[in-house]
């Protein structure tokens, strides 16, 4: 397990270093002076001069990803081109609203999505399977940022019942949740379909299996059948798909927090973007793409630890 | 004594009921497919993108960007059947015109990325060990980025464009289907009919083209379906950040960016430009679910 | 009818006009059409059949847990005095795991993975609310140990994949006898074991019988254990109950013409070698078709008209004991049937014996020499990390063998022994490390793809998996032609020969539009056949020619092959687990026991008198299907051991019953005794 868990962190690492070496080489190839592109068109010769002793832009390109990395490692992404504050302070100011985001949309997901999941494999081609099979494809196949602006133009523009933008006042929880409300909504509502879905079919898959037809022969409650032993089995493949499908929640993340001006890591990489605020770029995607990594790593792992068959085989 | 070595077959069962026997599996297969109105739907609904999409110039009642200044941001009426824009251009022409975008993206991002994917999916499912987990890295590279968050990066530095779009949605999407190749490719490349191909002296050409290409295709189908949604809305997003298709090009993105800068005074436009992008996710998405449990073994078997 | 006048008391089971039907694409099946048997008190009955017989769907319809598909459409079954088919849920629930338990076929896929034995054994005394859970884990522990698992205490808390196969079988009784159930049902127990687990576990079975004093249902296609195990028979046959009765009756007294039949054609009941097998002519039918009156008459030798329009009469002889068959009574009944034992009843092809002769030759076809094989099960990484030196296991070790023209070597062994990598290798399909493998004196051992190709037109390989072994998306003509196309021989007319190929394996020619997984076993294991005669070749590997078919059709495959070789003068090496199979097809033996070649010689010798002791064990592994001819104890005990842990000395020493220091500590050589037999044994048997 030890050894799995040292190959598991190691190869995270070694993707997060590609993944700089990708940013870093976009930064290159492209063709002109890195730091014109950087500062944009209009910037002057003296800030781009500025600009490029301080990044080591005059250094070899090998150089200048080591220094990158190593300052990465301890925590350095660099400056803000504008405010030249530290990358860093800026993303861990921000990170808190798309954790706080992200963790709300994907907690009512699975708390809706896993149970109805089952209830629809339970009884295949019942009508409450029927229903949610449709409920869930639909909801499946509802793009994040358009439910986003619907809601938006629904629940804060036409009722007013919610609202619309920001991230509600610092140290007030309600209002804070209540700026929480629709974002999540928007983000987690094809995860309750696309979970639904998921757990329903490896619950079928589960359900067919022996082991259940014998838990059955044995006189097992069936709640205990479907809910001890089915489950126990259903639920591995649903938290790889979990940890796969985190990126797309990412990506979701980025529109809900652009279009409800909600002040996160994607909101952040989306105003550096106009802003050509490259260092802020580059920090905030390598934040995101890092904690991209480290949740799949994570159900990698949480399998690993319930799965007796794979944490012994390691 | 009656004839008793004489093969397994009874001899009543003739060769027209035998090729009957193997061309009623296909019309069972169409017709549980025709009988899915899951299905039945998600088929009409793409077959309507594509019409729509191709046949836009002539179905499209006005120049998607001619003005018509008095007429700016009307609600649905007889003559502008889905409103207009805060320059009076009509909006279901444009959301016409807009389908043609997202069925460039579609059919040129899914099937190039396709295509890629398997080829490389197979490569590193059959080829030594080493270009293996090398290809395996590079696809979890790949795949670390979130896929707007690998956009905006890029966009960044270029700029927008259509190819861009093109070029990202290709990039992100090989990942997926090259893995689903090479996973089927190690289980079928260990499986014992093409042991038994080996046996026979077939050639590893043979091998992934005759025997494995064949079985790993129908799963990436799936897939493909299933991913088309995916790929619209990735495009209709990043025109919708400004950060796709520019305008004045008509893109369901673009003019759902146009809407959203005027919802407070209209809700028209977000309305009507963000139905037909749901109604061609909704397609497709029912259409490979269809497929899937029709055709995916683990699925259909009689549960 | 018979039950009605023996409703006694001493009847636990009561199956009363039992039909199902099962709702397909294809229409309705009718699996079982009026099923009437009943079960009495303390009795081991067998429930034997082929497949799709409906042995199983009686069994999961006793429990009320038929597929979703099934539809009930007529009869009872009374246990003790409640009727099972007609039970709510809530109360079949309570008679599942308390007054009836089971027994599966496959141990590996029946327990589930991920709860280990003392949390799925608590869970199956939930409805024992006074017992504490440190009581009920005593009671789990006793029957481990009850069932021959040994330090039940400390393995009560591993999960199912640290058991063995066997093991995990035993583990699966124990779970079944744990509440103490009445009826114990036990579907299949041994077929997913190898010969000496099978053994063991029979006898298992019958010390808890008496022990626990419980009535016991196997359901089984194998007439040996059933003969072995079972004190009444009920046999079965496409859906219908043809005969049951007493095992001696059955088995020494058979009325029913497709038991009669079905004995006939089970290998280990004939003693001679003659290359040929006796076989059932046909298939089973097509449930979903009309079926004539007398389900067994297509494929009856002594059909009579009557048999397709009128239903056969139950022909009853004593207590629970009856046959259904025109022959034994009615207007039709013959008072010769059914003839003397000694008699065979169905046809068993011409001996081909005097024809293989001619094809004989001294100069080997194959020859192998001290080959090995050898498989890395750590990565180099791992094993530094780990510290494990040993990188390797030896899956092949040292193997000499030869097989001439015309002539047949059963190479036999247990799964893990390495036979099935021993054929491969020899093929080149997989890597051997060392040793020379020559074919017609030329050297081919890792020879390179590119000269190696042409050679493949002598040597052909048949597969285990009959339909998993074609390409699944191929047709049949497209598969039996594809050798010549890989081979590129051209000027052949591409389907008329797939015609004569398919003529040559005696299958029906409209199949060659058919796809895989639209074929019966046998019918995939023709094309498989078909495709290895394809170009004509020298020497056949038949991996486990006989696996997943059913006995009556085993034989056809078998003659088939015996034919073919006569004809063509092909050598064959044939790879199996199955002994009895063997014995009447292979000029040759090779015992196989941990990747080693423990004994070799010629078959009839090695029968009458085995010299090295697992090759005793192997022999007297296979149950007899005779009664009378039951085995009083277990030759071996233990499993064939991983190897990763072979051990130092003998690799047979920690099973052996003649074990020795010597065994313990060196590896015994090669001895070759005779001029044409060998072993591996410092004290051989004779």
């Amino acid at each position: 397990m030890l050894v799995y868990l040292i190959k598991r962190l190691g190869l995270a690492m070694v993707v997060v270093c590609l993944v700089v070496l990708v940013l870093f080489s976009l930064l290159h190839l492209i063709p002109g002076d890195p730091a014109t592109i950087a500062l944009g068109p209009r910037a002057t010769p003296e800030a781009i001069a500025r600009y490029a002793e301080k990044m080591h832009l005059n250094d070899p390109i090998w150089q200048q990803f080591l220094i990158y990395i190593g300052n990465a490692a301890s925590g350095d992404l660099g400056l803000d081109v504008f405010s030249n504050r530290p990358v860093t302070a800026i993303i861990l100011d921000r990170i808190g609203f798309t954790l706080a985001l992200v963790f709300a949309s994907m907690g009512w997901a699975v708390v809706l999505g896993i149970p109805l999941g089952c209830l629809a494999a339970v009884r295949p081609d019942s009508l409450l399977d029927r229903i949610t099979g449709v409920l869930a494809v639909g909801s499946i196949a509802l793009p994040s940022f358009l439910v986003s602006i619907w809601a938006l133009l629904i629940f804060a523009v036409e009722f007013r019942w919610l609202p619309a933008i920001g991230a509600g006042e610092p140290g007030d929880f309600s209002d804070q949740l209540s700026h929480l409300v629709l974002p999540a909504f928007a983000i987690g509502l094809s995860w309750v379909g696309y979970l639904a879905r998921m757990v329903r079919a490896s619950m079928l898959e589960v359900m067919g299996e022996n082991y259940i037809r014998s838990a059955r022969a044995f006189g097992l409650r069936p709640r205990k059948v479907v809910y001890g032993y089915a489950l126990r089995v259903a639920i591995l493949p649903t938290i790889t798909l979990i940890g796969m499908g985190f990126g797309g929640l990412i990506s979701a993340t980025v529109f809900a927090e652009i279009i409800f001006a909600r002040p996160g890591i994607g909101k952040l990489i989306f105003d550096s973007v106009m802003a050509r605020n490259f260092p802020v770029v580059q920090g905030a995607v390598l934040v995101a793409t890092a904690l991209y990594i480290f949740v799949v790593l994570f159900s990698d792992i949480l399998i690993a630890w319930l799965d007796p068959r794979v944490r012994e085989s390691l | 004594m009656p004839e008793l070595d004489s093969g397994s077959v009874p001899e009543d069962i003739t060769e027209t009921e035998v090729r009957e026997s193997a061309a009623r599996e296909r019309r069972e297969k169409l017709k549980l497919f025709l009988t899915n109105w899951q299905g039945l739907a998600g088929l009409i609904l793409v077959i309507l993108f594509f019409a729509s999409a191709i046949f836009a110039p002539l179905l499209a009642p006005y120049d998607p960007n001619a003005l018509d200044i008095p007429a700016r941001l009307s609600p649905p009426t007889l003559e502008h059947l889905a409103g207009t824009d805060q320059l009076g251009r009509d909006t279901f022409s444009r959301l016409l015109y807009g389908g043609r975008v997202a069925l460039k993206i579609a059919a040129i991002g899914v099937s190039v990325a396709l295509v890629v994917g398997l080829i490389l999916g197979m490569i590193a499912g059959s080829g030594p060990r080493w270009l293996d987990n090398l290809l395996l890295l590079l696809f979890d590279t790949v795949r670390a980025f979130p896929t707007i968050v690998l956009a905006l990066a890029t966009v960044a530095l270029t700029g927008p464009s259509l190819e861009l779009v093109l070029a990202i949605v290709i990039i992100t999407s090989i990942p997926q289907y090259a893995r689903v190749a090479r996973t089927a490719t190690l289980s079928l490349k260990n499986s014992e009919f093409i042991l038994a191909e080996r046996s026979l002296g077939a050639g590893k050409v043979r091998l992934l083209w005759h025997h494995i290409t064949p079985n790993v295709v129908g799963p990436l189908m799936i897939l493909a379906a299933m991913d088309v949604p995916v790929v619209v809305t990735v495009e209709a997003g990043l025109s919708f950040l400004g950060l796709g298709v520019l305008p004045p090009t008509a893109s369901w993105g673009t003019i759902l960016n146009e809407g959203y800068l005027v919802i407070r005074d209209t809700p028209w436009m977000v309305t009507a430009a963000g139905v037909p992008l749901i109604l061609t996710t909704l397609g497709f998405t029912f259409l490979g679910e269809a497929l899937r449990d029709i055709f995916d073994p683990r699925m259909g078997k009689g549960r | 009818m018979a039950k009605d006048m023996s409703q006694t008391n001493d009847i636990l089971l009561d199956v009363r006009d039992l039909s199902v039907d099962f709702r397909t694409s294809r229409g309705r099946i009718k699996a079982l059409r009026d099923v009437n048997f009943s079960i009495r008190k303390n009795r081991i009955v067998g429930i034997v059949g082929e497949s799709g017989s409906g042995k199983s769907t009686v069994l999961w319809a006793m429990l009320g847990l038929l597929a979703k598909n099934a539809d009930v459409t007529g009869g009872e079954i009374l246990f003790e005095d409640r009727d099972l088919l007609h039970a709510s849920e809530a109360q079949l629930r309570a008679a599942r795991g308390e007054d009836i338990s089971v027994v599966f076929q496959d141990p590996m896929t029946s327990q589930i993975p991920v709860l280990t034995y003392g949390r799925q054994m608590l869970d199956i005394l939930y409805r024992r609310p006074n017992l504490s859970a440190a009581q009920k884990r005593k009671m789990a522990v006793d029957m481990l140990g009850k069932v021959g698992i040994p330090d039940p205490d400390r393995r009560i808390d591993q999960y199912p994949h640290h058991f063995s196969g066997g093991m995990r079988q035993r583990a699966g009784i124990a779970m079944a006898l744990l509440t103490g159930p009445k009826l114990l049902l036990a579907d299949e127990p041994t077929t997913a074991l190898d010969v000496t687990m099978e053994a063991q576990i029979i006898h298992l079975l019958q010390e808890l019988k008496q022990e626990l004093d419980a009535t016991v249902v196997v359901v089984s296609h194998n007439l040996g254990l059933i003969a072995e195990l079972c004190d009444d028979v009920v046999v079965m046959y496409a859906g219908d109950v043809v005969e049951a009765g007493d095992v001696r009756e059955i088995f020494h007294n058979a009325q029913h013409p497709y038991t009669r039949a079905l004995l006939e054609c089970d290998p280990a009941r004939i003693d001679d070698v003659s290359r040929k097998l006796p076989v059932i002519p046909g298939d089973i039918p097509d449930l979903a078709r009309q079926l004539p009156a007398c389900i067994y008459a297509p494929r009856c030798q002594r059909a009579m008209d009557v048999c397709r329009s009128e239903v056969p009469p139950t022909v009853e002889r004593g207590d629970d004991s009856f046959a259904k068959c025109h022959l034994l009574g009615g207007p039709h009944e013959d008072p010769d049937w059914p003839p003397p034992q000694d008699v065979l009843t169905v046809y068993r092809g011409e001996d081909t014996t005097e024809k293989l002769k001619a094809k004989r030759s001294e100069k080997p076809l194959l020859e192998v020499e001290n080959l090995n094989v050898r498989f890395e099960t750590v990565g180099r990484l791992s094993a530094m990390f780990k510290g494990v030196d040993q990188r390797h296991v030896d899956a092949v070790l040292d193997v000499s063998l030869t097989v001439g023209p015309g002539e047949t070597l059963g190479l036999v062994g247990e799964s893990g022994s390495g036979k099935t990598t021993l054929g491969r290798s020899v093929l080149n399909l997989t890597p051997a490390q060392g040793g020379s493998v020559r074919f017609e004196g030329q050297e081919v051992r890792n020879m390179p793809e590119r000269s190696f190709k042409p050679l493949r037109r002598d040597m052909a390989m048949m597969f285990q998996d009959p339909a998993g072994s074609l390409s699944p998306r191929k047709s049949v003509r497209a598969l039996i032609t594809e050798p010549l196309q890989i081979h590129g021989i051209t000027g052949v007319d591409l389907d008329a020969e797939a015609e004569r190929l398919a003529e040559m394996v005696r299958l029906a020619k409209p199949l060659l539009s058919r796809y895989p997984h639209e074929l019966s076993g046998g019918q995939a294991r023709r094309v498989g056949v078909a495709r290895a005669l394809a170009l004509n070749p020298k020497l056949i590997i038949a991996d486990e020619p006989t696996a997943g078919l059913d006995v009556s059709v085993q034989g056809e495959i078998l003659n088939l092959m015996a034919d073919l070789q006569a004809e063509h003068g092909l050598g064959y090496l044939i790879i199996t687990h199955n002994l009895p199979v063997v014995r009447h097809i292979a000029d040759r033996l090779a015992i196989m026991y941990l990747g080693r070649i423990v004994e070799q010689g010629p078959t009839d010798q090695i029968f009458a008198n085995p010299m090295h002791p697992y090759t005793q064990a192997l022999v007297e592994g296979v149950p007899q299907p005779d009664p009378d001819r039951r085995r009083a104890h277990v030759s071996i005990s233990g499993e064939v051991p991983s190897l990763l842990n072979r051990p130092k000395g003998c690799d047979f020493c920690t099973r052996c019953p003649y074990v020795q220091d010597k065994c313990r500590t060196e590896k015994p050589p090669h001895f070759h005794p005779e001029e044409n037999r060998s072993h591996a044994c410092f004290f051989p048997l004779t």
